[in-house]
């Protein structure tokens, strides 16, 4: 028996109806790294919050020290021993960093008061032991993002884990942040700990881990020694087989550019890598492009600024050779443009309107009669699109009360009706079944043949190497590749996406 | 009333007006600091107000007046914040409609008991315990502010010292101000971001029980709506207090000190009426304005 082991978790999120996790299994043995890989959305930090008492699973059982165990919320987790640290910085960053570390679990004076002195000796006491640098009175605001990560070890040692879980540390620590990072990484594994690391890195798998657990769309596709694959395999397990739809691209000769992005770069302040550096990229009439790339290479980045959501810092954008840098969305819709946005609930929907009303908020003068609306035309206009998109619920009741596929619809069915000669999709499947996603895809193709522009920025590679004319790849926020979508597959993608090829240095 | 054993009578009645917007706001904080805002505190301290008096009359004891007064506020902060919380209700929604509540239902109820929708009069309740040290309430500016209060300015003050110690000194406080600050990382660590709210708000309940309570038990009458939008002010008062109880304690004083100008003006100088009266209200417009103007220059400056 394995130190932990994870057997048959299940985990279903209603609100959205995703299994995250069906039926997963891992084991990780005492004293190993062992590294977790995925897409985005394999469900990976859905294993580990189960892990950690933060989601309840459905199903499965979790036996660690060879005991089953039953972790019902994060202070269970701690008193076995196993320790996290999230994704997203679990931090208060106006209070310091020992106030953060002890939170919780505070020692007490006279049994009520906040143990200040006590509690600082401890946090030196941990700092020393383990030989970090670091003055435990700082605000954490004042931190650079490396320093907050020592925070949240500290905060997991100060706790006496065991067992350390990191979901994606590196994300936003710089190289030199990273090297030290792995070295604490391998300090504690060499007194007894044992660390389960998610990351999108391949090369940092390859250099940190022992073993590797690779996941795909809730389940588990692999489990290997690290030193027995190299980059390229693991890359191919994560982004798994291909399943055909029964779709067929006509070919079609492409047009005119419709959009050009010219050098564009966009900056965030105080940070010295841009978010998206020197982009051309150009779409043209009757064409598909596609644009994939693993979360954080500036994908939505790109979605923002083409749909007028972000200000660029330097570069042009022009559409129908009329330069649009920096319009508004409300003017690019006015000229054009539509946009089917991945975050549906917020940015694609008024929740708390009625179904009918999300369908006609973008055109809403061509039911209006003298300036009124004419409530028959907006009833007949969502009856046809209900019945021609299928959507399951009455047009009259608040959008937020249909279930995630069928809000996805109605956003799909409002741009998809609008007929704009540009057209940007984001996810446009997700939340779809097959069916559905099927019908959506038909669309797309149609409008594509219709002499439409399509921006597709998506996830899923079968999506676009269904759809998409070319093939564009995003990593580090520049495009990696820019391919002809013929003879190249999944796999190559893939390893475009996780820096295993491209042409270029990063710095 | 006392005005005359006091050397300055415009502070020492500065001090007796702040007590309830004191008490209302320091309440107020802790919900403030736990990430909510609670527009309940006027309907809270109505509640307040209205049953002190009554069970003052009822059981002829001031203690237990005061006690189950804040006894029945706090459980209607505890339905407003488990309405909240719990059924996930709009907080703004919520705290209105605690409001509409509390006013309507305090009418009735005094109709209901006295036969009578105005100004209901208690005669016969116990005097309120004053702290009278003759030498010292001599003493000009020290002894108007320190002496000669009722016994409600003194707990006001001791609320204010336990608010701070258990704001700052207490794994309470700091889980409080977590909360606000980040309730994630709170719920990350295994704690309940809401159990903190709850108590919170049932803190607002408990003081603004106190703050009602001096409403009525200083005037020794209950008048329909009496707590006229000291509640609103007390929400204005914590964030000109820069949500620090030491910066509420100096805020309530300047809105004490405004409406007990007014009332000195009103009789002395010859302004219009309107505009004396309408003072307090433009202090507080005036003290916004400055207010925010001082935090968008703090925000340019960095
Ligand atoms: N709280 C939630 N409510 C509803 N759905 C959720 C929730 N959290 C995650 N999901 C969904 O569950 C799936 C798995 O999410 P999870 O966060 O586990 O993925 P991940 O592998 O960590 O991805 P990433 O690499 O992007 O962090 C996703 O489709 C996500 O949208
Ligand atoms: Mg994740």
């Amino acid at each position: 028996m394995s130190y932990l082991e994870m057997r048959g978790i299940i985990r279903l999120y209603k609100e959205s109806g995703v299994l995250a996790n069906d039926k997963v299994d891992l084991s990780v043995e005492k004293n190993e790294i062992h590294a977790i890989v995925g897409e985005n959305g394999a469900g990976k930090s859905t294993l580990m919050k189960i892990l950690h008492g933060l989601e309840r699973p459905d199903q499965g059982t979790i036996t660690f020290r060879g005991r089953e165990v039953s972790i019902a919320n994060p202070l269970d987790a701690d008193r076995l021993g196993i320790g996290m640290v999230h994704q997203h910085f679990q931090l208060i960053p106006q209070f310091t960093i020992c106030e953060n570390i002890v939170l919780g679990i505070e020692p007490k004076k006279y049994s009520i008061f906040f143990d200040r002195e006590k509690a600082r000796g401890r946090v030196m006491g941990i700092i020393k032991e383990y030989g970090f640098k670091i003055e435990p009175g700082l605000t954490v605001s004042q931190l650079t993002f490396g320093q907050m990560q020592l925070v949240e070890i500290l905060k997991m040692l100060y706790r006496q884990a065991d067992l350390l879980i990191l979901d994606e540390p590196t994300s936003v620590l710089t190289e030199q942040e990273i090297k030290k990072l792995f070295t604490t990484l391998r300090n504690l594994k060499k007194i007894g700990k044992t660390v389960i690391i998610i990351t999108h890195k391949l090369n940092e798998v390859k250099e940190i881990s022992d073993r590797v657990t690779v996941m795909r769309k809730g389940k588990v596709a692999a489990v290997k020694k690290t030193a027995e694959v190299d980059r390229k395999e693991l890359s191919r397990l994560m982004v798994g087989k291909s399943v055909l739809y029964d779709i067929e691209r006509a070919e079609l000769t492409r047009g005119l550019p419709v959009l050009e992005l010219k050098e564009v770069t966009l900056r965030q302040k105080n940070q010295d890598m841009p978010l998206l550096d020197k982009l051309n990229l150009t779409v043209h009439a009757s064409e598909i492009v596609g644009v994939a790339g693993v979360g954080g290479n500036g994908l939505a980045e790109l979605e923002d600024v083409v749909t007028g959501l972000r200000r660029i810092s330097s570069g042009e954008i022009y559409y129908n050779n009329n330069r649009i840098t920096n319009s508004t969305i409300h003017e690019l819709r006015e000229q054009g443009l539509c946009y089917v946005p991945a975050d549906r609930l917020y940015r694609g929907s008024s929740l708390r309107s009625s179904v009918k009303e999300n369908m006609i908020i973008t055109n809403s003068r061509n039911f209006q009669k003298a300036g009124i609306m004419s409530q028959k035309r907006v009833q007949d206009f969502a009856d046809t699109l209900t019945a021609k998109y299928s959507i399951d619920g009455d047009t009259a009741l608040p959008i937020g009360y249909l279930s995630g596929g069928n809000i996805q619809k109605v956003i799909l069915a409002r741009e998809l009706e609008a007929k704009a000669d540009f057209i940007v999709f984001s996810e446009p499947a997700w939340g779809l079944d097959i069916a559905s996603s099927e019908f959506v895809y038909k669309k797309i193709l149609q409008l594509r043949e219709q002499g439409s522009a399509i921006l597709l920025i998506s996830s899923d590679l079968q999506e676009i190497l269904t759809l998409a004319d070319r093939v564009v790849v995003m990593y580090k926020g520049r495009i990696a590749a820019d391919l002809a979508n013929r003879e190249i597959t999944k796999e190559i993608i893939g390893e475009y996406m996780h820096g295993i090829r491209g042409d270029f240095e990063v710095k | 009333m006392n005005t005359f054993e006091s050397s300055i009578p415009l502070i020492h009645n500065s001090v007796n007006i702040m007590t309830p917007f004191l008490l209302a706001a320091m309440g107020g904080l802790f919900t403030e600091l736990s990430g909510m805002l609670n527009i309940a505190l006027e309907g809270l301290m109505l509640f307040g107000a209205f049953f002190s008096v009554v069970f003052a009359y009822y059981t002829g004891s001031l203690f237990f007046g005061v006690l189950l007064g804040i006894t029945v506020t706090m459980a209607l902060s505890l339905v407003f914040g488990s309405i909240t919380l719990y059924l996930k209700a709009n907080v703004f929604i919520t705290g209105l409609a605690t409001n509409l509540f509390a006013s309507g239902f305090t009418v009735v109820l005094a109709f209901h008991l006295f036969g009578n929708k105005g100004v209901i009069l208690f005669q016969d309740l116990p005097e309120l315990p004053k702290l009278t040290i003759p030498l010292l309430q001599k003493l000009p500016f020290i002894g108007d502010l320190f002496i000669n209060h009722n016994i409600f300015v003194y707990l006001s003050w001791l609320v204010v010292i336990a608010a701070y110690l258990v704001i700052y000194k207490t794994p309470f406080g700091m889980h409080v101000r977590g909360t606000g600050l980040n309730a994630r990382a709170i719920k990350s660590l295994g704690l309940n971001p809401r159990k903190y709210q709850l108590s919170a708000i049932l803190i607002s309940g408990f003081t603004c029980g106190l703050a009602g309570a001096v409403l009525t038990l200083n005037l020794g009458a209950f008048i329909p709506n009496m707590t006229s939008g000291r509640g609103w002010i007390a929400l204005v008062v914590i964030y000109l207090g820069n949500r620090t109880p030491l910066g509420v304690l100096i805020a309530s004083f300047i809105f004490g000190f405004a409406e007990s100008f007014s009332n000195y003006a009103q009789g002395s100088i010859n302004i219009p009426a309107d505009f004396i009266l309408a003072f307090p209200y433009l202090i507080t417009v005036a003290a916004l304005i400055l207010h925010s103007m001082w935090k968008h220059y703090r925000v340019e400056a960095r």
